[in-house]
């Protein structure tokens, strides 16, 4: 990682433009048209891209905390994979309830997190982005050859929904919904709390945080552990809502888009991830009357928004919400 | 089990998978160091280069050693296109590149699945005989393959230390700075360092692809391994990459005899991963500031 990249990104979205009660506004209008969404006369396909869109914006949001404290994690969706295997296989194989295979799906990845966390967090950026990239890798290959108790490469088929209710789609639609309000909020929340100012402050200067007292290393595990935890309740409901694991969905390359997600989204700023994932599920549908082409245009897509605009999809709208400011100042 | 001919075969067969990952690893590592950009569109180059291969010297039937090096030369001139408009906006800058890269990577293997289908294809050896000297059988064509890939490495070893481009990317590889202090043009520099380094991806995708099989996606894992090899060398190290390139390509090769190709790849990627965090600067690599 970069970090004088990293710094003056930063900087540019210190000059907020957007005021508090305008991002509330935002928030509340956004919130609303998704609840809205599923009475109009929608497909279930509709409902089903909503739904994966709520768990990527889990998943893409629980990345951004640890992004924050300026470590990117290359093997994110392992984690997200370890809380779906595992709330699967309590529910599965011991036949508990719902609530505690998602209660497994925090813990598990966030004890792995925690234990690992002080070991790989006292790297420096680019090095934990390859500990974390092989790291990814491992998990995936014990997802494959621990056939007796994952399926293999196979996956396990047959995941039942979290109740019998979940099973038509709009409700498991709400369901996700909930989720990504609560567990979004609760990230929102936290960042913008002591402990986010102090998140901020270790990756802006890990040494001056130590110094003004920040324990650094203990709070950089912390959050890795709870990052991991939100991730692995994303893939419970990954998991639970297609009724089917295995472990290609969980590899590097989901890691990758979840990586992607927040780069095209913003990486600074909370609504980052949440934009990014609107684009990352919506492009790809409004490129599918060209299939074959879709995944070549989305590539180029990604190459021209990180040339023109390093700091995201964010940007743009911080630009234009300057120029009006600009011009409105001009007129008054 | 532990004869003695077994493990010449052992140390032969790592020795030809050496080959390969030094070749992929070194651009990787010459565009890291020089440059600062983490080229995750590697591997999409060593696949170019496995079809271009596949086209002079399976379809057209060029003499196998013309074939393979024109083949990647031809990548090369072709990849510098990219180098004018893409490449060329993230030197320098480590994390975009390795996103905008990636974008790249999509882009290219998904048009190379539009035009070649997701069909696997074979390259022809390019000997078919096997040498037997006393009792330890060995491909001719992997033979083959190592001569051209020593034969790259050498050329790499000495363009790099007695020429005066060569020099200069040295230079630059050290520090950029003091490097266009002393009147070093970094862009041509960093030209002729993409150009190399294109080059030798695709002279490595050939060989894999004649070793493996041909299809849009097999530069994932000469990717992952130019990763591995590039840590454990020490990033942007190049005599890292020599010796990383041979301790995984004989690591793998003795542990998958023996013990079976997971294993290898859980053995490899967890010492790897002990280097990091104990030193992750790579074994000849130096720590940063």
């Amino acid at each position: 990682m970069n970090t004088t990249t990293m710094s003056s990104v930063a900087a540019a979205h210190d000059s907020r433009s957007i005021t508090t009660g305008w991002a509330a506004r935002g928030v509340i209008a956004g919130i609303l048209a998704l609840a809205i969404l599923p009475l109009l006369p929608v497909g279930s396909f509709v409902l089903s891209i909503g739904t994966t869109a709520f768990i990527t914006a889990i998943a893409a949001a629980s990345l951004h905390l640890l992004i924050r404290t300026g470590h990117v994690s290359l093997g994110h969706a392992a984690f997200m994979g370890i809380g779906a295997y595992a709330s699967v296989l309590v529910t599965m194989k011991l036949q508990l309830p719902f609530v505690v295979g998602l209660v497994a799906a925090f813990v598990a990845p966030a004890i792995l997190a925690l234990l690992i966390g002080p070991l790989v967090l006292r790297l420096a950026g680019k090095y934990f982005v390859l500990v974390t990239f092989l790291f990814g890798e491992i998990v995936r290959m014990v997802f494959v050859e621990w056939t007796g108790v994952t399926g293999g490469a196979n996956g396990i088929p047959g995941v039942p929904p979290p109740h019998r209710l979940l099973l038509d789609p709009q409700a498991y639609y709400y369901f996700a919904l909930g989720f990504a309000i609560v567990l979004v909020g609760f990230i929102g929340r936290l960042l913008s709390s002591e402990i986010g100012r102090s998140i901020d402050a270790i990756r802006e200067g890990e040494n001056l945080a130590e110094c003004s007292g920040v324990p650094v290393l203990r709070m950089k595990v912390c959050i890795f552990g709870l990052s991991c935890g939100i991730v692995g309740i994303a893939g419970a409901l990954q998991g639970h809502f297609v009724r089917y694991i295995d472990p290609t969905s969980f590899s590097m390359i989901q890691s990758l888009n979840l990586v992607v997600v927040n780069v095209i989204g913003g990486m600074y700023a909370l609504v980052g991830p949440i934009i990014g994932t609107a684009f990352f599920m919506i492009t790809p549908e409004l490129l599918r009357d060209y299939v074959e082409l879709q995944r070549v245009i989305f590539g180029v897509i990604i190459i021209v928004v990180i040339a023109f605009f390093p700091g995201g999809l964010v940007e743009i709208a911080q630009r234009r919400a300057h120029a009006l400011r600009g011009k409105r100042k001009a007129g008054s | 089990m532990l004869s003695p001919i077994v493990i010449v075969q052992v140390v032969v067969n790592g020795v030809g998978l050496a080959a390969i990952y030094i070749l992929v690893a070194l651009g990787f590592t010459l565009l890291f160091g020089i440059m600062r950009v983490v080229n995750f569109a590697h591997g999409a180059f060593a696949m170019l280069g496995g079809y271009a291969l596949y086209y002079l010297y399976s379809v057209y039937d060029a003499p196998y050693l013309l074939a393979a090096p024109v083949a990647a030369l031809f990548v090369a001139a072709a990849a510098l296109v990219l180098e004018r408009f893409v490449y060329r906006r993230f030197y320098q800058k480590m994390f975009q590149s390795m996103i905008a890269l990636l974008g790249l990577d999509m882009a290219i293997a998904s048009t190379a699945l539009i035009i070649w289908d997701s069909h696997e294809r074979s390259i022809k050896p390019a000997v078919s005989e096997i040498l037997q000297f006393g009792g330890i059988i060995v491909p001719a064509d992997k033979l083959v393959i190592v001569a051209v890939a020593a034969t790259a490495l050498a050329a790499f070893y000495l363009f790099t230390h007695f020429t005066r481009a060569g020099l200069a990317m040295r230079a630059a590889a050290q520090d950029v700075e003091t490097a266009e202090a002393q009147g070093i043009d970094t862009r041509v520099t960093y030209q002729l360092s993409f150009f190399i380094a294109i080059f030798m991806a695709a002279l490595a995708g050939g060989f894999y692809g004649q070793t493996y099989a041909l299809s849009p996606f097999m530069g994932e894992r000469p990717l992952m391994m130019a990763f591995i090899v590039v840590i454990l060398g020490g990033m942007g190290s190049i005599p890292g990459v020599a010796l990383g390139g041979l301790l995984l390509g004989l690591g793998e090769s003795f542990l998958s005899t023996f013990y079976g190709s997971s294993v290898s790849v859980f053995v490899s990627f967890g010492a790897v991963i002990l280097l990091l965090v104990f030193r992750p600067w790579g074994l000849l690599g130096t720590p940063e500031k």
